[in-house]
């Protein structure tokens, strides 16, 4: 009798395990997921699977269509580019500066951007005045044309670009925790909290700040997608990463001239971003709906 | 309502004093002498940069530099482009109806595409049409839209010899003088047979393109927004009345549901603009994005730093209007 006391499965679940569960059943973002994983692999393994060197130039090779076609070559699985560059390779490479590039942004955005936030909400007065207004003029610039601005000012190369997009989207998280925050610090755990003594710096981060993460892991994860795009825009410019590195804006705008003799060189780069951005705002949309049980409904 | 114009337009003027300060920086900080930078020469004799440092008037303080540069602008002076010699205003200004009329135009066609969309798909939620539409806007929202150009250009273009590659106007064809700067405007009231089709069809591209991402957003806003509308007591009310579902959709739930769409429309005029930026480029489109983008191959700084200053005055006022216009429609905001 004692054994019907003892069953296992009266533990309740732990939240991770919930918001997976709620996770998986979204089938759009389990397969953008599925996806993305891959293309991570790819980008993280370039140096293992790549067939080829990504800047190396075969003589005799350029401009060769991929395999399937009649006159591609096997050993060009994607077809080659305007200087006989391995297209597959190229992308593969390429899928690791552009990850990197939306992850480094979104990263240093969201902990400078959690940083003016959780302080802003803190100390309030003429500091909270002067970031905020800060933020407002940021936003109030069109971010492309705002990036031109800093790459303009300084030199168009890979840590520029990331700068330069991090500063863009900046303001929306500044925002997004400010706000958060706001709402949070006049509950009564807070008050609790500062009765028992807990000092300001880890009443903020320890107390208030776990209770804004959720809206802030989904713009996190639509913010990596922005900034690879804005990335990729400011490298179709010439303004981001410059040539020979493999970037998929700046492959993109070397293939300009080649739409209509050799129109593939230009469809790779543009299908692997718009398959990449897509993975990853699938998946973005999906920890919403996981994380947030109000949008679940919808 | 007055009280709340003042405050709101006392909000503008502090961003527009960073606006001009960072746009005062920002030629400061360009690598290389600030005169040469500024004057688009190189190895200017010590003699004549004296002259000229003083011409400019870069041997002042700095403070007093600032006061002057707020001055000009004030006084509608941002400076004269290292290209073409003449004032960045008057450049500009030739270039922006160009720009506007694109613009406008894709917004047009967001609004009419996406809003449509989204009630359909809200209408028969979970349906194919929803789950199709819903992929598509996705898939919009994610486009790069520089790649989009050019895949439109390869196939409408190129292969099926529809539209014009790029431009405004074939000018080899028509020839009308710039009215209103609107080329659809011009070309009608110029009266050439044939000149406003033209015009159509040299928009109808960078239209769609710079138009993608916008009807995405508007579709995705237009459904969740629509969603919530249809639960609400009155559209059940309405339908309890007996009233068709069409005209419960329509009239009732759409009118609420379409507040927070416009919230989304007027966010949407900062991003169309940087969209226009590459537009233009991949279109060759004569306007105000392609120039930006021009001026930083020719290292033309002054007409980047007005040019800056004119786009984001552009937005900042055009924000102010909405949120106004919002103050209007809604009397929360105005309280609030």
């Amino acid at each position: 009798m004692a054994d019907v006391l003892l069953e296992p499965n009266k533990v309740p679940s732990s939240p991770l395990v919930l918001f997976w569960a709620a996770f998986c059943e979204n089938r759009g973002a389990m397969f953008g997921l599925v996806i993305l994983s891959a293309i991570i692999l790819c980008a993280v393994f370039a140096g293992v699977i790549a067939p080829h060197d990504p800047i190396e130039q075969y003589r005799g090779f350029s401009k060769l269509p991929p395999a399937w076609f009649d006159n591609g070559d096997a050993r060009f699985l994607l077809g080659t580019d305007a200087v006989g560059r391995d297209m597959l390779s190229r992308l593969m490479y390429g899928a690791r500066i552009s990850l990197f590039i939306g992850v480094a942004v979104m990263s240093v955005s969201m902990v400078v951007g959690i940083f003016l936030g959780l302080s802003t909400a803190w100390f309030g007065g003429l500091y909270d005045v002067i970031v905020i207004r800060i933020m407002d003029l940021i936003v109030s610039i069109p971010s492309l044309v705002l990036a031109i601005l800093i790459m303009a000012v300084l030199e168009p190369n890979l840590t520029n670009t990331i700068i330069a997009v991090t500063i863009v989207y900046l303001p929306r998280y500044v925002r997004l925790v400010r706000a958060s925050a706001l709402t949070e610090l006049p509950k009564d755990y807070v008050t609790a909290a500062k009765v028992s003594g807990v000092k300001p710096f880890r009443l903020m981060t320890k107390t208030v700040f776990p209770n804004c993460a959720a809206p802030l892991i989904v713009q996190g994860a639509l913010g990596i997608s922005d900034g690879m795009l804005e990335a990729a825009g400011l490298g179709f410019l010439g303004l981001g990463a410059q040539p020979p590195m493999p970037e998929w804006g700046a492959m993109l705008a070397d293939a300009r001239e080649f739409i209509t003799a050799a129109p593939w060189i230009m469809m790779m780069p543009g299908l692997a971003i718009l398959i990449t951005v897509l993975c990853i705002n699938l998946v973005g949309d999906g920890l919403r709906d996981a994380l947030d049980p109000k949008l679940r409904r919808s | 309502m007055f009280t709340y114009l003042l405050k709101r337009l006392a909000l503008t003027v502090p961003t527009f004093i960073a606006l001009m300060f960072i746009t005062f920086v920002m030629i400061r900080l360009v690598p290389g002498d600030p005169i040469e930078v500024r004057r688009g020469e190189r190895g200017i004799d010590p003699e004549r940069l004296e002259i000229l440092r003083h011409e400019m008037g870069l041997d002042l303080p700095v403070w007093q530099q600032f006061y002057n540069y707020v001055s000009d602008i004030f006084h509608g002076n941002f400076g004269v482009s290292l290209v073409s010699k003449t004032p960045i205003l008057e450049e500009f200004l030739k270039l922006f109806p160009a720009t506007l009329e694109l613009t406008l135009c894709a917004m047009m066609f967001a609004i009419l595409l996406g809003v449509p969309a989204g009630v359909i798909a809200a209408a028969r939620r979970g349906s194919v049409y929803d789950q199709s539409l819903m992929g598509l806007a996705l898939t919009g929202y994610s486009m790069p839209i520089f790649w989009w150009g050019l895949i439109l250009i390869l196939i409408v273009s190129n292969t099926l010899g529809l539209t014009p590659v790029s431009g405004r106007v074939d000018l080899i064809k028509f020839f009308y003088p710039p009215v209103t700067g609107f080329a659809l405007i011009d070309s009608l009231w110029s009266g050439q047979k044939g000149a406003f089709l033209d015009a159509v069809r040299h928009l109808i591209l960078p239209t769609i393109v710079l138009g993608t991402v916008p009807l995405a957003v508007i579709a995705r806003m237009t459904r969740s927004s629509m969603l919530e509308v249809l639960e609400e007591d009155y559209v059940r009310t309405a339908r309890a009345k007996g009233l068709s579902a069409r005209r419960v959709i329509g009239v009732h739930a759409l009118r609420n549901a379409l507040i927070p769409v416009v919230t989304v429309v007027g966010l949407q005029v900062g991003t169309l603009l940087a969209g226009a930026v590459l537009t233009e480029t991949i279109f060759s489109w004569p306007g105000v994005g392609k120039w930006l983008i021009e001026s930083i191959g020719r290292r033309d700084y002054p007409a980047l730093q007005g040019g800056i200053m004119l786009i984001a005055s552009i937005v900042i006022v055009f924000n102010l209007l909405i949120d106004l216009l919002y103050g209007l429609i809604n009397p929360r905001i105005r309280h609030g």
